[in-house]
């Protein structure tokens, strides 16, 4: 008896000098979530927030770290191999790869985070309201997800650059449509398991309508798994941006985009003789998704305890 | 069973024609003449307008939405695709000519990416936290984050050019007939496809044998004293595997997707490489058509394999 009583007084000695401590400014309290705290701690979360923080901020600040302009034709200085001069060299029109690449990460980080969020937005707004409401509406809308979703997707992807032709607008409106399905899946099974929750019946019982009970007080307790999904579905979109210009039918190929510098490599001579015009562009393609992955899985994680392994 | 069934093909026949009728929607949409693609070239060229009219008329062109959409159904369903637009030949053809390219090529992919994802994953599972566990999960990372056609063209570059082991791509050199011929041309698009396909794998299998290692049995096993590799190999992975397998069955639409990419690096003379030409060339009618069939396949594969996984497990009959 005498030996527990004494445990539990050292251990109060302990919480009180840390108390006390804190009081007095030596320690600061853990502030944040814990969900951000884990996130912090995961090694590979953080090597890919820093890896994508690098490359949005070169992207971003594009005009400050490039000498040259990524669009100037210089033909004399083409296919110049990567010196002092030219970081990375020049392509087969003179113009700087180390600009290109940098300016292109605008263009391909915007496609990739863009639809990411207005697939998110469409499959959110549909997901949230008919997951709660049930009945005809969300019964259709399942059978037209299914519909969609059973498309490969680059398949349907490029169906639709058939009808619709190529450019920047018309390819974020074509991954929104052909993308928005998983996220409206996941919203919709979240809102299930949310709807039978007791604050939810007692919202109905106060005859709350039922925009106002999905939206505003049902959606905030789904908002995890939807960060982790857009997190996720940008890396896809990247991903798809890059095959499809690297295809020659995403972004137009006088704008540069990460998949369009690596469009080179279809001609065989330039995939052979001169790496440096495609090489770069693509490791960079792949660290950016790699680290935006990194992120995704780790938000994972910290946002579910349930789904780790 | 018998009702599980019918309550599947319930759910897959509307969206069967549902499909059609946008594949059908999209055909109207699309500009050019209908009569281009419904009626060979040759007569086409041959015909002066007001035969054209006729036709037309024959046709039905002139006929309701509804009533058009009705007819071109029943084409398809007795094997009537329509003509492509540049070249004149029956689409059914092309479809069929480079049906057996991709099949071969999406066959290597799967046996390589099941064979060796399994043993990656269970070798993982087995060894959990160890080096050789993280550098797979890793590598599995990099699997899915690299594009497919990255892997294409470093491949390229490593072993045509550098090493100078295998063809760049085709299919077959002129002359040359057998498998045996073709086999050095089907291994690099083979092992590229696989490589996003194994990461996937990979990290289910390890989640399945870690969920089947706690179970239970293992320990019954165990006890019994058998060895340790019979107890793992034996007793776990079987059980690990099934839900496996129905998994790698469901990847077909990311495996149909991966072989339109990886064809156009390979040159590959597959349907992807057709699909990609006619995107390139606004062939509207056979873009509409082989997005038909590649949806088609998924949806009744996916439907075959619910039919399986009931067969397997009684439970999900009971949803």
């Amino acid at each position: 008896m005498n030996g527990t009583k004494k445990k539990i007084t050292r251990l109060e000695k302990k919480f009180d000098r840390i108390l006390m401590r804190e009081d007095t400014g030596l320690i600061k309290k853990k502030k944040g979530s814990r969900a951000f705290r884990k996130l912090m701690s995961n090694r590979l979360a953080v090597a890919g927030i820093i890896i994508v923080s690098v490359i949005l901020l070169a992207a971003v600040f594009a005009p400050l770290i490039c000498r040259y302009d990524p669009l100037k034709l210089d033909l004399r200085n083409k296919l110049q191999k990567p010196s002092i001069v030219h970081l990375l060299g020049t392509d087969q029109l003179g113009r700087d790869i180390f600009a290109r690449i940098v300016y292109g990460g605008r263009v391909s980080i915007l496609v990739g985070m863009g639809s990411a969020l207005t697939s998110a937005v469409v499959g959110v707004a549909i997901g949230a309201y008919t997951g709660y409401k049930g009945g005809l509406l969300d019964n259709i809308m399942l059978r037209l997800s299914e519909i969609v979703m059973a498309f490969p997707q680059i398949i349907l992807v490029l169906l639709l650059v058939t009808i619709m032709g190529q450019g920047l607008r018309n390819l974020i409106i074509i991954f929104t449509l052909t993308g928005w399905g998983g996220i409206y899946r996941m919203t919709r099974a979240q809102m299930l398991s949310l709807r039978e929750e007791e604050y939810v019946q007692a919202l109905r019982a106060f005859g709350l309508n039922s925009f106002a009970i999905a939206y505003k007080h049902m959606l905030p307790n789904a908002v995890g798994p939807i960060v982790v999904n857009i997190t996720l579905s940008t890396a896809m979109f990247i991903l798809y941006e890059a095959a499809l210009s690297f295809l020659g039918l995403g972004v137009p190929l006088n704008i540069s985009t990460w998949g369009n510098i690596v469009n080179i490599a279809q001609d065989l001579r330039y995939l052979q003789f001169f790496w440096w015009l495609w090489v770069p562009g693509a490791i960079v393609i792949s660290l950016f998704v790699l680290g935006v992955n990194f992120i995704g899985d780790g938000l994972r994680d910290s946002a579910d305890p349930m789904q780790q392994g | 069973m018998l009702t599980y069934t019918l309550r599947r093909l319930l759910i897959l026949i509307p969206m069967l024609l549902f499909l059609s009728f946008l594949i059908y929607l999209g055909l109207e949409l699309t500009p050019g003449d209908a009569v281009s693609y419904m009626i060979s070239p040759e007569r086409y060229a041959t015909m002066d307008p007001a035969e054209l009219e006729a036709v037309r008329e024959a046709l039905g062109l002139s006929d309701p939405f509804l009533i058009r959409y009705v007819k071109w159904l029943g084409g398809v369903i007795k094997g009537d695709f329509g003509y492509s637009l540049q070249s004149g030949v029956p689409i059914k053809d092309i479809v069929f000519d480079r049906l057996p390219a991709t099949l071969e090529l999406s066959a290597g992919a799967i046996l390589i990416s099941t064979i060796f994802g399994i043993f990656f994953g269970t070798i993982s599972a087995l060894k959990r936290g160890s080096i050789g566990d993280n550098a797979l999960t890793l590598a599995g990372m990099l699997g899915v984050s690299v594009p497919r056609f990255i892997f294409g063209l470093l491949a390229i570059l490593l072993f045509t050019f550098h090493l100078k082991w295998l063809p760049v791509g085709g299919r077959l050199r002129p002359g040359y007939e057998g498998f045996m011929d073709r086999l050095p041309h089907l291994i690099m698009p083979t092992l590229v496809l696989s490589s996003t396909l194994i990461a996937g794998v990979m990290r289910y299998s390890r989640a399945s044998m870690l969920d089947a290692m706690n179970r239970d049995f293992m320990k019954t096993a165990r006890s019994k004293g058998l060895p340790e590799w019979r107890v793992n190999f034996v007793h776990g992975l079987r059980v690990s595997l099934i839900p496996v397998i129905v998994l790698i069955a469901f990847r077909l639409p990311i495996l149909l997707g991966g072989t339109v990419i990886i064809e156009q690096v390979f040159q590959w003379p597959g349907i992807g490489n057709e699909f990609i030409g006619a995107v390139r060339s606004r062939n509207y009618p056979i873009v509409m058509m082989i997005a038909f069939f590649t949806t088609f396949a998924v949806l009744f594969v996916s439907f075959l394999i619910d039919l399986f996984t009931a067969l397997l497990d009684p439970r999900v009959k009971l949803d």
